[in-house]
């Protein structure tokens, strides 16, 4: 695949200054003004640009490189607010000025059925955005809830976005360590580049589509070792029939999912109590509960339509094409098993963030599916992350692993050519798990 | 030693049979006198002619679309059973999982290709006033519905799979008790699932009351049920023993006087008085047993209900068999219906107030007093309104001599 126009470049060295991320809000201050006032302009650039590109079918270089200067900006700021960077940006979004910055390539032309539609086009990939980054433009939370304390509490973390429940918990983790945790980091690099990529698509840099793939960010180095891991296969073939009907489908497997968790409940308590006593999640105990856990996973795989058969009912690992492995079981802290729900906090806020955008990509794949018989493989690699991180979280909860959920993206399978086409990215030192591990 | 197997295999079967019968004797039994003589009733003495002939106008579109709907079901099915076996490719679920998605995926078709027709008879519904209810309303609860059809199916095919897999053949015995336990305990959980109830009138209680107690009951709740955006009027006798419940749609106070729910009470507490819940459970059972054993013995060549791939089969012969059985099933519920009727008509005393409320049946749903044979026997759940209304007559004729 070619790589796409827009690119993110990360040379950051994961070092924070306390004193400027304990004031990060106040400080970018000049910068939301300009970006607000800069934003203004750029919407009169787009709607000439958009006419300019209908009739012509390639933006000015002038434009261009405008709307480039103001997409690159906006990751800039993002990048300092969310802390995915450390130092306080240039206000002129000039490229190579900032640890996290893009590289746009020089307009092509472009197809002009997709420019005379492009608002609608887009509107996917402002959803996706907006599951990644919060409202469109990033802007806040939800404050209006209408229902008990965990519907608040999901709506929350939903609206907020990923990227700003990110960077709430790093703001604690920085504060404490001086050092952004690597997973964050990789994880907001991520959400900005799809970001600037979806602004990239509406601004006419670029015709060719967001792409959800957090596997093409550019991580050189593997992520660490987890013992709770999701394996998928690449079959990206989805049956319309179980598409249209995939929610209704699902019904006795949720229910049988209730019933099972019936069980599972006294079964963690007991278990719990028995980490407590032997240090180590008792084996019998761990099989139970990773069964349960595999099938959860399996089921909102089939769901979410991140895989495409009906899945059976044991959670047997090797069975579904989205399988959990969960390594055995393993000596582990008995402080963090004492303290193992307020250790998992953070890594739960962090799933339910991304497990609204896996409802997201579940709701565009409908769609996708439906119309074209295939899942669009960057929304399917996104719900993998998803999905994967869930495992990871409730297997931390669940005792199943003493090991801290690693939140940034898979870094498997990065594609030849956009390692050839990013610039070469100096990552200091290996990823590490975020400062939160108690393991 | 074939031949006495075979001689013990046919001399078990006609024992078998010489019991259903016995069993269906003892259920058809009623309290409507034998012999009881209805007299002619026309039509046009039910309804008025503007209105007669809307309902037969009314009646004759829903009967069509219904009879080009079950053909349709029955090609669908038909198809299904011959290809619907591709569909295990979309399946990861071992044996039992697989046959769920079989059999959930069959429903499925069957509602995309019904619902065109759900929709017609509804705008048809609406266009008449029987109906309020919004298309999208209309169509979600489809949608629930189906997912709750789902939810039965897929314990109905745990139910048989899961017998099947050690009983193979054998399973359609064990399981038709399974079957009929879980009917028998629908029935009695039924009065709960039912949404939206609320206290009626202090009124309908005591006469609710008195009309149990003439019946030999003890007091047996009564509750409205509010039925948004639905204009027909309707009542129900739900529960078993202890659960036991009458049911009046609001429709039913809005449309009528005290008299004629007084015999809409005297008739669902028929159902209670004469047993008619616990009658179904055996009538279900007596249709259960060999329409089970069709199913095992017809889907053997696919390997019986232990495969996956004899659901889309099962679904086709269960469909065909409950076709068959309708006229039949119809026979029944009319029996009980009749006997209802005639009970209201022993406690309540008046066969004016139930003239009244059958032509009000007929007008506020705008039912063809008189439909043709065929969908009477279709179709026909309940006696037509003239047979109800000679009924009443039949009951004023007797107590007069």
């Amino acid at each position: 695949m070619e790589p796409h126009p827009i690119r993110m470049v990360v040379e950051d060295d994961l070092e924070r200054s306390r004193l400027t991320v304990f004031f990060r809000l106040l400080l970018a201050i000049p910068h939301i003004i300009w970006l607000i006032l800069w934003g203004i302009a750029v919407f009169f650039v787009g709607i000439l640009s958009w006419f300019i590109v209908l009739f012509t079918a390639r933006l000015p270089q002038s434009l261009h490189d405008f709307s480039s200067a103001y997409v690159r900006y906006g990751t800039h700021v993002y990048g300092y607010v969310l802390l995915a960077a450390s130092p306080f940006p240039g206000f002129t979004g000039t490229e190579g000025s900032y640890p996290v910055d893009l590289e746009i390539d020089p307009p092509a032309p472009q197809s002009r059925w997709k420019t005379a539609f492009r608002i609608f086009l887009a509107f996917p990939a402002f959803l996706v955005t907006s599951a990644l980054l919060g409202g469109p433009g990033g802007g806040g939370g939800g404050s209006s809830t209408s229902g008990g304390s965990e519907e608040m509490y999901y709506y929350w973390g939903g609206s907020m976005g990923l990227a700003f429940t990110i960077a709430i918990l790093a703001w604690f983790a920085c504060m404490v360590r001086a050092r952004m945790p690597n997973g964050f980091r990789d994880a907001l690099a991520f959400c900005l580049r799809y970001a600037a990529q979806t602004y990239g698509y509406l601004l006419f840099l670029t015709d060719r589509y967001p792409y959800g793939d957090p596997r093409q960010n550019p991580v050189p180095a593997p992520p660490p070792p987890r013992a709770i891991a999701l394996s998928a296969d690449e079959d990206l073939h989805r049956s319309r029939l179980t598409v249209f009907f995939r929610l209704l489908l699902a019904i006795p497997l949720f229910i049988w999912l209730l019933l099972w968790t019936i069980p599972v409940v006294f079964v963690l308590i007991f278990g719990w109590l028995a980490a407590i006593a032997l240090g180590r999640f008792p084996d019998p105990f761990h099989r139970f509960v990773g069964a349960w856990l595999r099938y959860t996973i399996h089921v909102l795989a089939f769901v979410t339509l991140v895989a495409n058969p009906f899945p059976g009912f044991t959670g047997t690992p090797g069975t579904y094409p989205v399988d959990l492995h969960i390594d055995p079981p393993e000596r582990q802290s008995r402080w963090t098993i004492l303290f193992r729900s307020l250790l998992a906090f953070p890594a739960i806020v962090v799933e339910t963030a991304l497990s609204f955008a896996l409802w997201i990509v579940a709701f565009l794949s409908w769609f996708a599916a439906m119309a074209t018989g295939r899942m669009p493989s960057g929304l399917r690699a996104l719900g993998e992350w998803s999905l994967g991180y869930y495992g990871q979280a409730y297997g931390y909860l669940y005792l199943l692993t003493g090991t801290y959920p690693y939140s940034g993206p898979p870094a498997v399978d990065v594609p030849e050519a956009v390692e050839e086409a990013a610039p070469v990215d100096t990552w200091p030192e290996p990823p590490e798990a975020p400062s939160f591990s108690a393991s | 030693m074939a031949r006495a197997a075979r001689s013990a295999l046919v001399l078990g079967l006609l024992a078998l049979a010489a019991l259903l019968g016995a069993a269906a004797w003892t259920l058809w039994d009623t309290d409507v006198p034998e012999g009881l003589r209805l007299p002619e009733v026309e039509a046009s003495a039910v309804l008025n002619a503007d209105l007669l002939e809307e309902a037969r106008d009314f009646e004759r579109f829903l009967r069509i679309s219904y009879l080009v709907s079950l053909v349709v079901v029955i090609v669908v099915f038909a198809l299904y059973a011959r290809y619907g076996g591709r569909f295990v490719r979309e399946s990861a679920a071992g044996r039992i999982g697989t046959g769920m998605l079989l059999g959930m995926l069959g429903l499925a078709i069957l509602w995309l290709v019904q619902t065109p027709f759900g929709l017609v008879d509804h705008w048809w519904q609406r266009r008449h006033g029987v109906s309020e209810l919004g298309y999208d309303e209309w169509l979600i609860i489809n949608w629930f519905a189906l997912g709750g059809e789902f939810l039965f199916l897929c314990l109905a095919l745990l139910i048989v799979m899961g017998l099947a897999g050690p009983l193979r053949f054998w399973w359609w015995v064990p399981g038709g008790f399974v079957f009929v336990g879980l009917v028998a305990l629908f029935t009695f959980v039924s009065p709960y699932m039912i949404p939206a109830q609320e206290e009626p009138p202090p009124w309908v209680v005591d006469q609710a009351n008195q009309l149990a107690a003439e019946q030999g009951l003890p007091e047996i709740p009564v509750r409205v049920q509010v039925v948004e955006s639905w204009e027909a009027p309707n009542a129900a006798a739900t529960g078993l023993g202890p659960t036991r419940r009458v049911i009046l749609w609001d429709t039913m106070l809005l449309s009528f006087g005290e008299d004629e729910i007084r015999v809409v009470l005297g008739h669902e507490l028929g159902h209670h008085s004469a047993n008619h819940l616990w009658k179904n459970v055996g009538w279900y059972a007596l249709f259960a047993f060999p329409g089970a054993l069709a199913i095992a013995l017809i889907t053997r060549r696919r390997g019986g209900m232990r495969e996956p791939l004899a659901v889309p089969l099962a679904l086709l012969v269960f469909v065909v068999l409950q076709t068959l059985a309708l006229p039949l099933q119809n026979a029944i519920t009319r029996h009980m219906e009749e006997e209802a009727d005639w009970i209201a008509l022993e406690t309540t005393q008046d066969p004016d107030g139930a003239r009244n409320l059958f032509q009000g049946f007929a007008r506020e749903a705008l039912l063809d007093p008189d439909p043709p044979w065929w969908s009477y026997h279709l179709t026909e759940t309940h006696p037509v309104i003239v047979d109800r209304v000679a009924m009443a007559e039949a009951w004023r004729d007797r107590r007069e001599r």
